[in-house]
């Protein structure tokens, strides 16, 4: 079944069904009731009209009845005026009266078992309507006919009746209407708190803890809802911020003894043991800095609009590498068209992950070679090394966890690529490795959406990463 | 040269004042953030370390202090948290540089030169590496003794790449630096000056060699 999914429309749809409904029913029965009403108003006129006939009915001494109607009465009841007649008849139905000629009765009548009893006629091309009242005139029972042309009736309800449809009877569905729209408007302003916590709503997400929806205004049957909409989101809150406060805190902790241990070893005299304890001391820092990066991937979300510039980052990255390059006898270069080429991320850890990739390919590139990062216009970015390259059968598991191809080798700890996949993963973008033409690997990173951004320079080199 | 050192950890502070001190730095070590602001606001040093993870308060409120008072004292920050996002705020919050746990002492002293020879700063004027020397004021260039004349142009580029060196600076960096934004810039025109200028280093013995890194920029360094 077709089910409305808006308050307000399914409010409007019942609504206008009450209202065809309302407006045929309504008016039917006022005017049935009002026809019912005019009908009990002309009865009793009706007999009004015969008992205001008695009082002139006498009694003579001789016995014999004598009526003596006054002028205007008798006006009123005249042939001529044609429009109301009289008959006084004897319980027998002989005719005493009448202001018909021929002294007539008005109609046949038997005599009656109840006090009075209305007649319809058709006589003489005309509808006539009347009441036979039964009547005592000195012990002498009688009945009394009044009738009433109706035709002639000129009787101001009868007018209101007819006319109740075209001049009342209309009135309501617009009426009914005007109620639907001021029902319409109000709810509209009930919801309007609701919809503003719904448009805050949207923006709650990981990077955004911090807001909740508004409890002011909100009607009293949706306030649980908020409260416990609020409630989860701080309880989601208190663990995105234990999480977070965990891993800075383990930051701290970790990187404080290295640096101390570090900054004791820099002190050595004997060069030869410095550096050795030097070089342990970095791969550990390397360890622990990766762990950390893993850490903070497990609550980082991307926020949303965040853009990133994909030659920006390749150049930041490689600003950030060339000393350790050269100092190994490698060398590091971009290529590709000198303009921004933004894509929908995070700077930070996509810096993180080129730098991952960089850090790689330099481990693995020949001295005297060149690591070359370069950046398509089409959201891509590849970083390039003249290494052995990865065998076909390598390249799912070098993005596993701690994997390494020679576990003899110190200096890493295999998260590197892992982290890249994982930031890779995060963005919706994809990760291929080939080989390069003339030795050595390619790997490649492909976003889905080009996104249009202005150029942007990069002045700051080495500010992350 | 008196300089604040900033640092909770006992230990750490005691073994970064004994490298400095060995490198002539006269230091004065701190502990709380409380204590940092007052010596602050009382003493003048002409350098300041300051570590973020302090006991009673972030050290970013310490620098925020110094910078709202006017106090344009280089301050280096030294921190655990190795997010973008901190050294962004750290930066954003007056901070002259970073350097991110664990460090090299080396790498912390060569720094906190860089830092004290910017200009304003009164002190180390001259840019030294390998036998070349660079008189930022009188914009003199020795190598070894020598006084050797290069164009205004390539001591500009020169003060550039020394002012980093060990560091990468970008070519639109020298770019925008070496000519005015009216100026049209060819789009080889750095690639010229730093190629006259690698080759004159070289004609007259320098010790030092401009690396290009293709696409990124240039760094210059001791030759090994």
């Amino acid at each position: 079944m077709w089910r409305f999914r808006s308050v307000v429309s399914r409010i409007i749809a019942l609504h206008l069904l009450a209202i065809v409904v309302t407006s045929i029913c309504m008016p039917l029965a006022l005017y049935m009731m009002l026809d019912y009403a005019a009908q009990e108003l002309h009865h009793r006129a009706l007999r009004e009209q015969a008992a205001q006939i008695l009082p002139y009915l006498d009694r003579r001494p001789d016995g014999a009845l004598q009526l003596s109607l006054p002028s205007a009465l008798a006006e009123f009841y005249s042939e001529a005026y044609g429009r109301a007649a009289f008959a006084v008849l004897d319980p027998d139905g002989r005719v005493l009266f009448s202001s018909l000629s021929g002294n007539r009765a008005i109609t046949r009548t038997r005599p009656l078992t109840t006090p009075f009893e209305y007649f319809a006629q058709h006589r003489d091309n005309t509808d006539i309507y009347g009441v036979t009242v039964t009547a005592d005139i000195g012990g002498q029972p009688l009945m009394v006919q009044v009738s009433e042309d109706l035709a002639h009736r000129d009787v101001l309800i009868d007018d209101i009746v007819a006319e109740f449809f075209t001049r009342v009877g209309w009135i309501t569905a617009p009426i009914l209407l005007l109620l639907l729209v001021i029902d319409v408007i109000i709810f509209r302003r009930v919801l309007r708190p609701i919809i503003a916590a719904s448009a805050l709503a949207e923006g709650i997400g990981p990077t955004r803890t911090e807001l909740r929806l508004p409890e002011e205004g909100m009607p009293q049957e949706v306030l649980p809802l908020v409260h416990a909409v609020n409630h989860a989101l701080d309880r989601l809150e208190e663990g995105f911020r234990g999480q977070r406060e965990f891993t800075a805190d383990a930051a701290h902790e970790l990187r404080t003894p290295l640096a101390i241990l570090r900054t004791q070893i820099d002190m050595i005299d004997d060069p030869e043991l410095a550096q050795s304890l030097r070089n342990d001391i970095e791969s550990m820092s390397r360890l622990v800095n990766q762990l950390l990066e893993m850490a903070e991937l497990e609550t980082f979300v991307i926020g949303d609009g965040e853009v990133a510039d994909l030659a920006a980052i390749a150049t930041e990255v490689a600003a950030y590498i060339a000393p350790l390059a050269l100092s190994q006898g490698k060398t590091v270069a971009v290529t590709g068209p000198r303009r921004s080429a933004p894509v929908r991320g995070n700077t930070d850890t996509l810096g993180r992950a080129v730098r991952n990739l960089v850090e790689n390919a330099l481990a693995h590139t020949a001295p005297r070679t060149t690591v070359e990062i370069s950046v398509g216009a089409l959201g891509t970015l590849s970083v390039a090394d003249h290494g052995p390259g990865v065998p076909i059968t390598e390249r799912e598991q070098i993005f596993r966890r701690f994997w390494r191809r020679d576990r003899r080798r110190a200096g890493s700890a295999g998260l590197g690529l892992s982290i890249v996949s994982r930031i890779i993963e995060m963005h919706g973008a994809t990760m291929t490795v080939e080989d390069r033409p003339g030795g050595g690997a390619i790997f490649s990173i492909r976003f889905p959406d080009v996104i249009e951004g202005p150029a942007t320079n990069t002045h700051q080199l080495e500010t992350a990463f | 040269m008196r300089l604040l050192l900033v640092e909770d950890n006992e230990r750490f502070a005691a073994l970064l004042k004994r490298g400095l001190s060995a490198a002539g730095f006269v230091v004065d070590v701190l502990a709380t953030a409380d204590d940092a602001a007052a010596a602050l606001r009382t003493s003048r040093f002409e350098i300041v370390v300051l570590d973020l993870g302090l006991p009673d308060a972030d050290g970013l409120e310490v620098l925020t202090e110094m910078r709202r008072r006017g106090d344009p004292t280089p301050v280096l920050i030294l921190t655990a948290r190795g997010g973008l996002k901190d050294r962004v705020t750290g930066l954003q919050s007056g901070a002259d540089d970073y350097l991110v746990k664990p460090f090299a002492l080396e790498e912390l002293i060569a720094r906190l030169q860089a830092l004290l020879r910017r200009p304003g700063s009164l002190l180390g004027v001259a840019l030294k590496l390998g036998n070349v020397t660079l008189d930022t004021v009188a914009r003199q260039l020795f190598v070894g003794d020598q006084p050797i004349f290069f164009s205004p142009r390539e001591i500009a580029v020169l003060e550039h790449l020394l002012r980093r060196s060990g560091r990468v600076v970008a070519k639109t960096f020298l770019e925008d630096n070496l000519y005015g934004l009216s100026q049209e810039v060819g789009s080889n025109a750095v690639e010229v000056y730093v190629h006259r200028l690698r080759r004159h280093l070289a004609e007259v013995g320098a010790s030092v060699q401009i690396h290009t890194l293709r696409g990124v920029g240039y760094l210059i360094a001791a030759e090994k």
